[in-house]
């Protein structure tokens, strides 16, 4: 039983920081309508940048953050108006495939500076561990999981009690109907990629002081976090925060208790289970075609 | 007299095609203007091209004698005209207070957002009513009406609907028509595009009648809904 328990208190940890990568691709879907696979590369490049500034001037992981999530935003920002802007038609489709190339730019440009050998974010805490109903937990899962509540806080504030917010959720909900109000939906398309890259560098610095990773550690992550917000729901940042807890709780507790090799597929059962009663997931809007 | 609105030479479309070919139309101040036509004959067009979703690849759009070609759906909604969509265009899971305040976005001055808000209660009892409730959980009936109270929001010189009886019963569609006479009894005016062509015509004070993206025939509301060929084309299997 303790052990069950140890693993749910792991994966509610580590699920904190899946919610907020995930929060950032399911906010890009939901006011663009378009699926950023580059998502994953994004989050790996932000731990990158945090671990070149704290190599360089020694600064603490988290600390990084000051300059990381404001330089992640404008690289958003200036991705959407390259790449994404020009699409005018078939955009789902093709967003895949421009997304996945600037996924595979960013690996090809971090392989080439910091070559593929896996490397790991490193802090003075990063071993330091407190005791709880008889196990112990790790400081490093718990500041990452505060600070990931934070920034989820932060992202409610931004949505629920902001003017921008309303014009955000607008846009999410419908598009034409926020233009004739007077939304200028470029603008808050921009922003809203630039805030999902921002939270791609902060789920980028708690990656990286859990996991050893590389450029390649994105194909993985990726996948994951497409999961997380199709059992959440596209474009649902609530769903996103709750699937992103079912899939690492289940997973941590499927290690345990069958295996660690069926970890995976337990989540996907279950993934698969709800799309069968709920094929817009959890928190999804379901969508009627015309025909 | 020159109208409010005035479209001269229009061309537009999608894609390489065009809907809209060298139209030309007036909507006079003060008055209800319907345009009635066929599925596909491009009246949603023309409310699009007006409201800056669409730019007209020829002819010019006069506002109050200036032009607002080019110019954004924001800039267009400043300059006094607000366009309720033909579909349900409410936010679905933003209460009903919320969709309504969303309406003076572009408004700064709280003060006077406040006092429009009074206003639109004052006309509009179902925002009051149910206020702090999502918007998908209204009927269609009251969510058309919740549109047009966010519409007024900013108190428009000329209010464009596109097909609002689309998708209602007729009780409630009698009510969306009356309310629609309010507005202008209010001193808004209305360019209304209806597919029910009797109902739209019999509020209009001025009827047009298109026809593959060109105007057909046009003159008083009761006028255009008495002519022979017209009631033949348009009206009779909907009588």
């Amino acid at each position: 039983m303790r052990i069950v328990l140890e693993a749910a208190v792991l994966g509610v940890l580590t699920g904190g920081v899946y919610a907020l990568m995930a929060s950032g691709l399911t906010l890009i879907f939901g006011v663009m309508r378009i699926i950023n696979v580059g998502q994953g590369a994004l989050v790996i490049l932000g731990a990158y940048l945090s671990f070149a500034l704290s190599r360089s001037i020694h600064l603490d992981p988290f600390l990084t953050l000051i300059v990381t999530m404001p330089v992640m935003f404008l690289l958003g920002i200036g991705l959407q108006f390259v790449f994404i802007r020009p699409l005018k038609t078939d955009r789902e489709a093709l967003s895949v495939l421009i997304t996945y190339a600037i996924a595979l730019g960013i690996e090809g440009v971090l392989g080439f500076f910091f070559t593929t050998n896996y490397i790991e974010l490193r802090a003075w805490y990063e071993t330091a561990s407190f005791a709880i109903f008889g196990f112990h937990v790790t400081w490093v899962y718990v500041f990452g999981f505060l600070l990931c509540l934070a920034i989820l806080g932060a992202l409610f504030v931004l949505l629920y009690r902001t003017s921008f917010g309303a014009a955000l959720r607008a846009t999410m909900l419908n598009r034409t109907a926020a233009q004739l109000v007077g939304v200028d939906v470029d603008r808050v398309s921009a922003l809203a990629f630039g805030i999902g890259v921002a939270t791609a560098a902060a789920g980028g610095v708690v990656f990286g002081v859990t996991n050893a990773f590389n450029p390649g550690s994105h194909y993985d992550l990726i996948s994951r976090l497409l999961s997380i917000i199709v059992l959440g729901g596209l474009g649902s940042l609530r769903g996103a925060i709750i699937a992103a807890l079912i899939m690492l709780v289940t997973t941590d507790i499927a290690a345990v208790v069958i295996s660690p090799v069926w970890a995976s597929f337990v989540f996907f059962i279950i993934l698969v289970l709800v799309l069968i009663v709920r094929p817009q997931g959890l928190y999804g809007v379901r969508v009627r075609e015309r025909i | 007299m020159a109208g409010l609105l005035e479209l001269e030479r229009v061309t537009a479309g999608y894609g390489g095609g065009d809907i809209l070919h060298e139209l030309d139309l007036s909507v006079e101040d003060g008055g209800i203007t319907c345009i009635v036509g066929p599925n596909g004959a491009g009246k949603s067009t023309i409310l699009r091209v007006v409201s800056g979703l669409l730019r007209p690849r020829l002819g010019a759009i006069r506002f109050r004698g200036a032009s607002i070609v080019g110019l954004t759906p924001r800039a267009i909604l400043q300059r006094g005209i607000v366009q309720v969509p033909q579909e349900r265009s409410l936010f679905p899971t933003m209460t009903v207070w919320e969709n309504v305040r969303m309406g003076a976005y572009t408004e700064r001055d709280q003060r006077l957002i406040d006092r429009r808000l009074e206003e639109v209660c004052e006309a509009f009892t179902v925002v009051r009513e149910r206020r702090d409730e999502p918007a998908a959980s209204l009927s269609g009936g009251q969510q058309k009406i919740v549109e047009f109270a966010r519409a007024l929001m900013l108190d428009p010189a000329l209010v464009i609907l596109d097909e609002p009886s689309m998708g209602l019963d007729p009780k409630t569609r009698s009510t969306v028509f009356e309310t629609i006479r309010a507005m202008n009894r209010a001193g808004r005016t209305i360019l209304l595009v209806e597919q029910n062509a009797r109902s739209g015509l019999g509020l209009a004070s001025h009827g047009v009648v298109l026809e593959s993206g060109r105007v057909r025939l046009e003159g008083d509301g009761p006028a255009v809904l008495n002519n022979p060929e017209i009631s033949r084309l348009y009206l009779g299997a909907t009588a």
